[in-house]
């Protein structure tokens, strides 16, 4: 009888964990959101959240994914695969990523165009415990300002400004920062001829980005809207598909686009080191950092970042900030950017992406990544005030760099779908010049002959 | 069908297989997108017939990157098979101590992306040791890197550096091959070493050359890191290849139609090219 006890009890058990493992293995995994993100800078960019490697969680992330119930999965790249990345996953709708990492200057406004963005308007008001648009610099959110739709939410982000030697401005009499584009090339012209005199043949009077492909075009878009006073690419200052149709706006890469670029190439050559042609944002810092030249601008936000490296003494001791200089038309160059994050329109749960979003450009977050690098720049005016920067950066630092967020044009270049093509075109245009392979009535011939077959090509002016 | 009813049939099937699905498929896609108008400004895509060839031809970055390809191919391929027979006759000879071939091919191993870092550190105008430092020293004041000729010439330095020891390897163990009674004989006959390399070792080795070519004219073609690294295809345009404009095409100007139809030329190209060194050089007679 025991013995049928016994068997029939082994056999209830056997029964019962064979039901409850059939269970435990047809039942559904309990959900989990989980929000992947690709980007580039790891160990610059959020290492707040991902450490130092990228690879790790920090406690404030995770209290963040507990909090919320999703899981942050964060990739990250060099830049360009990043880019590419990111372009590939949009193009074939695959929805990898659910956040993008984009840039004002083409990623915004092409992607958007072609519907690949979750435009962010309507979940601004879902997460305003971590993003309230109200506390952020308005041009930052203006430069991913797309069709009145806003695209994507700023992380690093720049206005135009200076960094020079003061040092050097004093050896050579120049006193007065100079603040217009006719007196900073006199200063520049005073600095070279100091720099001849005294039998200084490695520092240059000025640094900007000369490299082929889009690199230069930022900038350089900037001088042409203080020379002309106007995004002047297209006929009559038209900046969107549709003021380009309507006006039939034709470009006028030979006509009001010149003075500027004419004079941003005048100045590479005059006064830029031998190599500018080739040189990228990462050379001009470095240039900046080692004491090799005296002025870089109009992306100040360059030689912010090659002075905590520097091994020369005076780069540490006597760089200042001065505000962009002011064209003939009473516009300053410009220089401004943001590093931007979008949400995938191919994303599965939008709503969680956006939250990640919001916390990952949230105030404590950027408070977090100012500690971190130090440099005068922020999304907030809180934490440019805050006590992170003013221990850092005098006053009127500060102040010079809000007051270039706060007057910038965001769009001083038009926001259409091709503005990638164009900044690329327009760069290695101005990197041809420079360099002497075309003079710049040719480069910008050659510029206006591509533009007004590509814009036919897009169906502009039907 | 007979064929299905042959076992050894059965066998060759997973090789049709593996072929079709990692050469065929992506062949044939590649075609299909050069003929499709996909472009990322522009939410249509559909069938374009040979509009990206015509924009391809017209545009003057096609022509100038041929240009720049062809110049940059027959400069590198000159040098490159100089220098790799010169350091292959120097040290084919049997008592040649082994840790000297090693050394000659250890930019082999360093990667085309390292390869280039390094040599644009070494040529920066501002700082590397050869631009900065030793060219002035020795009169030469041009900014190797941001001169277009200069950039050329630094392109194609850096290129025979690292790929040389290929090329190398297949001239040396060509030599090797070569029985050392030839010379024994050519020298009875009163040949200088000159005469010797022109009657003996040059016909010998003519095989190994045109493979040696071959692979050099197809990487020429196709190389797309070292020169992104050290001039990113500049000065201007000064060293944008094909392989360069390509990229550009696809991941700068988002035009994925005009990328593969500048893909499908390259492959043709590069397959005429070695078609017609095959069919002159390698066939063997019937």
């Amino acid at each position: 009888m025991l013995k049928m006890l016994n068997r029939a009890a082994l056999a209830a058990t056997l029964t019962a964990g064979l039901t409850a493992g059939l269970m435990a293995a047809t039942a559904p995994a309990r959900a989990e959101t989980t929000v992947n993100i690709v980007g580039f800078g790891a160990g610059f960019a959020w290492a707040d959240l991902f450490g130092p490697s990228g690879t790790e969680k920090t406690q404030k992330l995770l209290d963040f994914e507990k909090k919320e119930g999703i899981t942050v999965n964060m990739e990250y790249a060099d830049e360009e695969v990043a880019r590419q990345k990111v372009l590939l996953d949009l193009v074939n709708g695959t929805g990898n990523y659910d956040l993008v990492m984009l840039g004002s200057d083409g990623a915004v406004q092409t992607f958007s165009a072609a519907g690949y963005l979750e435009p962010l308007d309507g979940h601004l008001d879902k997460a305003k415990d971590y993003f309230d648009a109200a506390k952020v610099y308005k041009p930052f959110l203006e430069a991913n300002t797309v069709d009145g739709k806003l695209w994507a939410l700023p992380y690093y982000s720049f206005g135009p400004g200076v960094v020079y030697r003061k040092d050097i401005f004093d050896k050579y009499g120049i006193t007065t920062f100079p603040k217009t584009t006719e007196e900073m090339e006199a200063a520049l012209k005073t600095i070279k001829a100091g720099l001849a005199k005294d039998g200084i043949t490695d520092v240059y009077p000025l640094t900007m980005r000369g490299a082929p492909g889009e690199e230069p075009s930022l900038d350089l878009a900037g001088f042409v809207f203080a020379f002309a006073g106007y995004p002047a690419w297209f006929e009559g200052g038209a900046t969107t598909p549709a003021e380009i149709k309507a006006k039939k706006a034709k470009p006028i890469f030979t006509g009001d686009f010149k003075k500027g670029f004419e004079t941003f190439v005048n100045w590479a050559k005059d006064y830029g080191p031998p190599g500018i042609a080739t040189h990228t944002w990462v050379d001009m810092m470095n240039l900046y950092g080692q004491g090799k030249a005296v002025v870089l601008l109009p992306s100040a936000i360059n030689g912010f970042a090659g002075i905590p490296g520097s091994e020369v003494p005076a780069v540490k001791q006597f760089s200042a900030y001065g505000p962009s200089p002011i064209g003939p038309s009473g516009k300053p160059i410009e220089s401004f950017w943001t590093f931007s994050v979008g949400v995938s329109n191919f994303s599965k749960d939008k709503d969680a992406a956006y939250k990640v979003l919001a916390f990952m450009t949230s105030e404590p977050v950027m408070e977090d990544f100012a500690t971190q690098i130090g440099w005068p720049y922020t999304t907030y005016p809180s934490i440019m005030h805050g006590p992170v920067l003013t221990a850092k950066w005098p006053k009127e630092t500060l102040d010079g760099v809000e007051a270039a967020f706060i007057s910038a044009d965001p769009h001083y270049f038009p926001y259409i779908p091709e503005l990638n093509e164009f900044m690329d075109k327009i760069g290695t245009a101005a990197s041809e010049a420079i360099a002497g392979t075309k003079t710049t009535d040719e480069a910008l011939a050659e510029l206006q002959s591509w533009a007004e077959e590509r814009m036919e090509r897009a169906g502009y002016y039907k | 069908m007979a064929i299905f009813n042959d076992w050894r049939f059965w066998f060759v099937v997973p090789m049709v297989l593996a072929l079709g699905t990692v050469v065929l498929f992506p062949s044939g896609y590649l075609v299909w997108m050069s003929l499709t108008h996909w472009i990322v400004t522009d939410p249509e895509r559909y069938f374009d017939g040979v509009g990206n060839f015509r924009v391809l031809f017209r545009s003057a970055d096609f022509t100038s990157a041929v240009w720049v390809t062809l110049v940059y191919l027959v400069a590198s391929t000159a040098l490159m098979v100089a220098f790799a027979m010169g350091l292959a006759l120097a040290l084919s000879a049997p008592r040649t101590p082994s840790a000297l071939r090693s050394i000659v091919i250890m930019p082999l191993v360093i990667p085309p992306v390292v390869a280039g870092f390094t040599w644009r550190f070494l040529m920066n105008g501002e700082m590397g040791f050869l631009g900065a430092f030793l060219l002035p020293g020795l009169g030469l004041k041009m900014n190797m890197l941001a001169d277009p000729t200069g950039a050329m010439i630094s392109v194609v330095i850096a290129d025979v550096w690292s790929r040389a020891p290929f090329m190398f390897l297949i001239f040396l163990a060509a030599m090797q091959s070569i029985p050392r009674d030839y010379y024994e004989a050519i020298r009875l006959d009163g040949a200088n070493v000159f005469q010797e390399f022109l009657h003996v070792t040059l016909p010998m080795i003519r095989p190994a050359v045109v493979v040696a070519l071959l692979f050099r004219v197809i990487d020429a073609i196709n190389t797309f890191e070292l020169i992104y690294v050290m001039t990113k295809g500049g000065p201007g345009r000064a060293t944008q290849t094909l392989a360069l404009f390509g990229w550009k095409s696809a991941f700068q100007r988002f035009d994925f139609g005009l990328a593969a139809a500048l893909g499908v030329v390259m492959v043709v190209v590069t397959t005429v090219c070695a078609s017609i060194a095959y069919r002159r050089f390698l066939r063997p007679a019937t």
